[in-house]
C-alpha cells in the first residue's frame, strides 16, 4: 500500500477527479555499498510490514549445459546457511508470520520476503544468510532432487503449467532464451551439490546486484542496518557478463504438437518474437495489445468467448527481456473445435494489421490502462519489486511517472505504426498440447510439423 | 490516516494495523440492502464488491451450476446497457471486473478510477433492477462456462478428486455437487431456469456491497441512495434447510486418471464458519499444513519424503462442510503409505497435543495474513464483505486477532479429536489404475 507524494495529495483534496493524472512513484532512496550493491529504501507507513526484494542476473540464461542450474541454485539458498539448517530457518520464519521465497526465472534470480516492522532485526538477518552465507547441505540437495524429478513429470500433468517451456524450447532452441525455467531429468539427475555451489559462486555477486526495502521504517536506521549486514558479502567483481545475441528471426511457420494422449482439450500458443523490456515503444505496445487480447472486451476475447463460446479465455501478451522478447497469443478450447478456434485466432490477430485500430477503442484502451495502473504499485511487495526491476532493466521512476503521459500521447496514427511495427504478421510459431490423433491432421496446416510426447524427458 | 489499533495485545507491544473499526461505516438502505464504505486514499482507485447470498448450497439436481452461470449472465447484457455494454462501458471508464461463485456466495467485483464510481453504480444498478436475459447470449455462455469446467478438469488434479470426494462425503446436503455443475445441467437447463433464480436472489435484500478507496463516504451514501434505492426488496428466499446426517462410517473412492502419482484427498466434516470451534480449526489447520515447519509438510515431504507437496484447508461456508487434506505422491510412493503418514500425524496432535510455541506460531500467521490483506483496497473490501457474510457482522474481523488469541492448547487437541475421527472422514484416491483394476471395476 503506499502513499501519493506529498503534492499529490493535496491535490487529491481540492479536485479528486484530477487524482489519477496525478499518479507518481513515492520518494525513495538509491545508493551503493562499498562492495557495490545497490540499494534502494522507500517508507510506507500505511500497514506496519516491510518487504524486500532482491535482485541478481543468475537466472536460467546462465545454466549453460545444465538445464534447471539456475533455478535450484535460487531454491537451494535456503537449504540452511552457515548458522542455520533448513529446519531451523524455515521455523524461524514461519514463527514470525514471515515470507520468504527465492527463485529463478529466465534472466535474473532473487528473493522476495515480507515481514512485520517489528520482526524486521531478525527477518533482515535471516536474509541475508541466505543471500550470503548459503551452506548448501548434500542432503537437503538429495531430498530436493527426489522431489524435482517427481515434479518434472507431475507438473506436465496441466498443460497450461508447461506450454510456455515448450515454446520457449521450440522458438529460441540454441539461443540462451530458449533455457526453459524447469530443468529436465535428465540433467536434473546429474546435478550435484559442488555444480550448485560454484554456479553460486560465479553469478551472485553484490556488485551486479540491487535490494529494495518497502515498508514501514525510519530510512536512516535501516540504511545503518543494511551497511553493517551486508558489508562482508564479498563476492569477486562482477559476474563474467554472458553475451546474449540478437534473437534470429523465424524463416518459416513451425508448428510443435505436444501429444498428451489423456487430453480433453487443446492449449495453444500462436507467436513471434517480441519487444525489449527497453523498447521506447515499450507502453504505446502495451495499449495496443490491450485492444488486441489485454482485457475483457478485447478482439480476442470478444471472438473467442463472447461471439463463439469457444473457449472461457483468449489473451495476448508481450513477455519483455532484457534483450528481446516474444509476443504470444494463448487459449484452449475443446479437442473438436481445435482448427475452429486456431482459424478464428489467426483472422482476429490480423484484424489488427490489415482493419487497424479506430479512435474509439484507442480512446478506451487507453483510459483502461490508465485506470488500472495505480493498483498494480500497490502494496510493499509490489513497489519493492519495481524498484529491482527498475535495476536490472535500467530504467528509472521517470517510467511510472510519464506512463500516463505516454498513454495520452499516443494517437491513432501511431498505434496503428506500432501494431505493424511490433505485432509479427509473417512465419509464426505454433505451439500445441493435446490428443495428437484427433488434432494433427488439423493442424498440419499452419506450418511445418514436429511431434513430441508429453511424456518424453525435456521440453 | 495514519491510527493504530487497540484491541490487539501480542505479547504486550504489538499495535497492529491502521485500520480501525470506526473508519468502517455502514448504512441500510430502506429496500434492505446493506452497504460497507472504507475510505481509503492511498491510490486514487476505489472499488465495489458486491456479495450476494447465493451459491451452489442454493440449487438442487437440474439446475446443478446455475449460481455460477448466472455470474456469467449477470454480464450479459441489461435494460440500458444491452449485451456487451457492461463491460465495454466499464473498461472505457477505466474499470475492469470479475466475479466469483462458491457454494455459498456470489461475489461480484468492480476496480476503477474514483472518479468514475457513478458510471459503476449506474452499470450495476441497471444489471441489478432490469436485466435482460438473451437467448443468443445464454447459448454462447454455454459454450464458455463448458470450457471453463473442462479447463479446470485438465489442469487440476485437485479440481478433479475434489468434484468426487465432494460426491461422496455429502449425501444429502447440496454441498454434494461441484460449483460449476454438472456437463448436462450446463447442457440443458432454461432461460426460465434462470429468470427465476434472478427474482428469487437478485433482491437488494439479499446482498452486502462493500465500496473501498478513494471514495467520500457521504457521497458513497447519495449515489447508493440514488442508484440503488429504487430497486424493489422481494420475499426473502426459502432456507436451505437440508442437514447433512452425521457420516456413519469411513468412505472410501478411487478416481482412474492419468497421473504420475497418486494425488490423496482426505476430507472431514467440520461445522460451519461461525461456530464456535472456527478459530481453534483454522489454528489447527495451520498448524498441519501452514508453511514448510507445519507438521504435514515437514512429516511428509521433508523428513519422510512421501509427498512432493501437501496442503490442507476449510473452505468459508453458511452450513457444516469439510476440512479437506491433499497430498501428492512421490515417485514410487503407494497412497496406503501417504494415508498412514498424515493418520499418524493427525492422531500425535489428538493424543499429544500441540506446543505453545507451536500455537503461539499459527497466531503470528493469522495476524500476518490479516494485515496482509489490509495492504490492498481489494483485500479491505473482500475481508470485510466475507466477515459480515460469514460472521454476520465485519467487525468480527477487527476481534479475529482476538479470538485467535484465547484459543488454547487444549482447544486444539479437543477439536482435533472431536472432528477428525475416522468415522467422520471420506478418503478419496486419483491415480493410474492398471487395466485389470479398470475392468474388475
Amino acid at each position: 500500500m503506499k502513499k501519493l507524494s506529498i503534492f499529490c495529495c493535496l491535490l487529491l483534496m481540492c479536485l479528486q477527479v484530477m487524482a489519477q493524472e496525478e499518479f507518481k512513484l513515492p520518494a525513495y532512496e538509491k545508493f551503493q555499498l562499498k562492495n557495490g550493491l545497490t540499494v534502494y529504501l522507500m517508507e510506507q507507513h500505511e500497514v506496519p510490514l516491510i518487504s524486500v526484494s532482491v535482485v541478481t542476473p543468475a537466472g536460467a540464461v546462465r545454466n549453460g549445459e545444465q538445464p534447471g542450474l539456475a533455478d535450484i541454485t535460487a531454491d537451494a539458498l535456503r537449504y540452511g546457511t552457515e548458522n542455520y539448517t533448513k529446519a531451523q530457518l524455515e521455523e524461524a520464519i514461519d514463527f514470525m508470520g514471515a515470507s520468504l521465497y527465492t527463485s529463478a526465472g529466465k534472466e535474473t534470480a532473487g528473493l522476495s520476503a515480507t515481514f512485520a516492522a517489528k520482526d524486521s532485526e531478525k527477518a533482515l538477518e535471516l536474509i541475508k544468510e541466505v543471500l550470503v552465507k548459503p551452506a548448501f547441505p548434500e542432503e537437503e540437495w538429495e531430498k530436493a532432487q527426489t522431489r524435482l524429478l517427481a515434479q518434472l513429470d507431475q507438473q506436465k500433468e496441466s498443460p497450461r503449467a508447461v506450454i510456455h517451456d515448450y515454446y520457449d524450447s521450440f522458438v529460441f532452441d540454441e539461443h540462451p532464451y530458449g533455457n526453459t525455467d524447469s530443468g529436465t531429468k535428465a540433467s536434473v539427475k546429474n546435478i550435484e551439490v559442488e555444480d550448485i555451489r560454484s554456479f553460486y559462486e560465479e553469478n551472485y555477486h553484490p556488485a551486479a546486484s540491487a535490494i529494495a526495502v518497502v515498508g514501514d521504517f525510519k530510512k536512516a536506521e535501516m540504511k545503518k542496518k543494511l551497511q553493517k549486514l551486508f558489508k562482508d558479502w564479498k563476492g569477486k567483481g562482477k559476474p563474467e557478463s554472458i553475451n546474449i545475441a540478437e534473437v534470429p528471426e523465424p524463416e518459416k511457420p513451425r508448428v510443435l504438437l505436444v501429444n498428451k494422449p489423456d487430453a480433453r482439450e487443446t492449449t495453444f500458443l500462436i507467436g513471434g518474437p517480441g519487444i525489449s523490456r527497453n523498447n521506447e515503444d515499450f507502453v504505446p505496445a502495451q495499449v495496443v495489445n490491450t485492444i488486441l487480447g489485454g482485457r475483457f472486451t478485447s478482439w480476442l476475447n470478444d471472438e473467442l468467448r463472447v461471439n463463439s463460446g469457444l473457449t472461457y479465455g483468449a489473451r495476448s501478451a508481450f513477455d519483455a527481456y532484457k534483450k528481446d522478447g516474444k509476443f504470444v497469443i494463448s487459449t484452449f478450447t475443446k479437442n473438436e473445435s481445435t482448427e475452429e478456434a486456431i482459424d478464428l485466432a489467426l483472422k482476429t490477430y490480423h484484424r489488427l494489421h490489415e482493419q487497424g485500430i479506430d479512435a474509439k477503442t484507442l480512446e478506451s484502451a487507453k483510459n483502461y490502462v490508465k485506470g488500472q495502473y495505480p493498483p498494480r504499485y500497490e502494496t510493499a511487495g509490489e513497489l519493492a519489486s519495481l524498484l529491482t526491476s527498475m535495476y536490472f532493466y535500467d530504467f528509472d521512476e521517470s517510467f511510472i511517472n510519464n506512463f500516463q503521459e505516454k498513454v495520452d500521447a499516443l494517437d491513432v496514427e501511431t498505434a496503428n505504426a506500432v501494431a505493424k511495427e511490433y505485432f509479427p504478421a509473417e512465419n509464426l510459431q505454433f505451439v500445441l498440447i493435446g490428443k495428437a490423433e484427433e488434432i494433427k491432421d488439423e493442424v498440419k496446416k499452419y506450418g511445418e510439423l514436429t511431434e513430441k510426447e508429453i511424456s518424453a524427458d525435456g521440453f | 490516516m495514519k491510527r493504530f489499533l487497540l484491541a490487539f495485545l501480542l505479547c504486550s507491544s504489538a499495535a497492529f494495523g491502521q485500520t480501525e473499526v470506526e473508519d468502517v461505516k455502514s448504512f441500510t438502505l430502506d429496500n434492505g440492502m446493506k452497504v460497507l464504505v472504507l475510505e481509503d486514499h492511498s491510490i486514487p482507485n476505489a472499488n465495489m464488491y458486491l456479495f450476494w447470498k447465493v451459491g451452489s448450497r442454493n440449487e438442487y439436481p437440474g439446475i446443478t451450476g446455475l449460481s455460477h452461470f448466472f455470474e456469467h449472465m449477470m454480464f450479459n447484457g441489461s435494460e440500458k446497457y444491452g449485451p456487451k455494454m457492461f463491460d465495454r462501458t466499464m473498461e472505457a471508464a477505466g474499470g475492469s471486473n470479475n466475479a466469483y461463485t462458491t457454494e455459498n456466495v456470489t461475489v461480484y467485483t468492480d476496480w476503477f478510477p474514483s472518479s468514475s464510481i457513478e458510471t459503476i453504480f449506474d452499470l450495476e444498478a441497471d444489471r441489478i433492477a432490469n436485466l435482460a436475459l438473451d437467448s443468443a447470449m445464454v447459448e454462447s455462455e454455454r459454450g464458455v462456462v463448458l470450457s471453463e469446467r473442462s479447463t479446470g478438469l485438465e489442469n487440476s488434479n485437485y479440481r478433479f478428486l475434489n468434484e468426487q470426494v465432494k460426491a461422496v462425503a455429502f449425501m444429502a446436503h447440496p454441498y454434494r455437487w461441484p460449483v460449476i455443475g454438472y456437463e448436462s445441467d450446463i447442457k440443458n437447463w432454461t432461460k426460465e431456469d434462470l429468470q427465476r433464480y434472478f427474482e428469487t436472489y437478485y433482491a437488494p435484500n439479499n446482498a452486502v456491497v462493500v465500496i473501498t478507496g478513494d471514495v467520500d463516504y457521504e457521497n458513497v451514501k447519495k449515489l447508493a441512495e440514488e442508484y440503488f434505492g429504487p430497486i424493489p426488496a422481494q420475499e426473502p428466499p426459502r432456507e436451505v434447510h437440508t442437514v447433512e446426517p452425521p457420516q456413519l462410517g469411513e468412505k472410501r473412492l478411487v478416481v482412474d486418471k492419468s497421473v504420475s502419482t497418486p494425488n490423496l484427498m482426505m476430507a472431514y466434516h467440520v461445522p460451519e464458519t461461525g461456530s464456535e470451534d472456527y478459530y481453534a480449526l483454522e489454528l489447527m489447520n495451520a498448524i498441519l499444513s501452514n508453511g514448510n515447519s507445519s507438521r504435514l509438510y515437514n512429516s511428509l515431504v521433508d523428513q519422510q519424503q512421501l509427498a512432493t507437496s501437501v496442503f490442507s484447508y476449510v473452505p468459508e461456508s453458511f452450513d457444516p462442510n469439510l476440512l479437506y487434506i491433499y497430498a501428492v505422491a512421490g515417485k514410487g510412493v503407494e497412497e496406503t503409505a501417504l494415508e498412514e503418514a498424515i493418520t499418524a500425524e493427525l492422531e500425535k496432535i489428538k493424543t499429544e497435543g500441540v506446543s505453545e510455541k507451536e500455537l503461539e506460531k499459527v497466531k503470528n500467521q493469522k495476524l500476518m495474513e490479516l494485515y496482509r490483506t489490509l495492504e490492498t483496497i481489494n483485500g479491505k473490501a473482500n475481508t470485510l464483505g466475507t466477515y459480515e457474510l460469514f460472521f454476520g457482522d465485519y467487525k468480527k474481523m477487527f476481534t479475529a486477532p482476538e479470538q485467535y488469541q484465547k484459543v488454547t492448547a487444549a482447544d486444539i487437541q479437543r477439536v482435533a479429536n472431536k472432528y477428525l475421527k475416522r468415522e467422520n472422514r471420506t478418503v478419496g484416491v486419483l491415480k493410474d489404475l492398471p487395466e485389470e483394476e479398470e475392468t474388475a471395476q
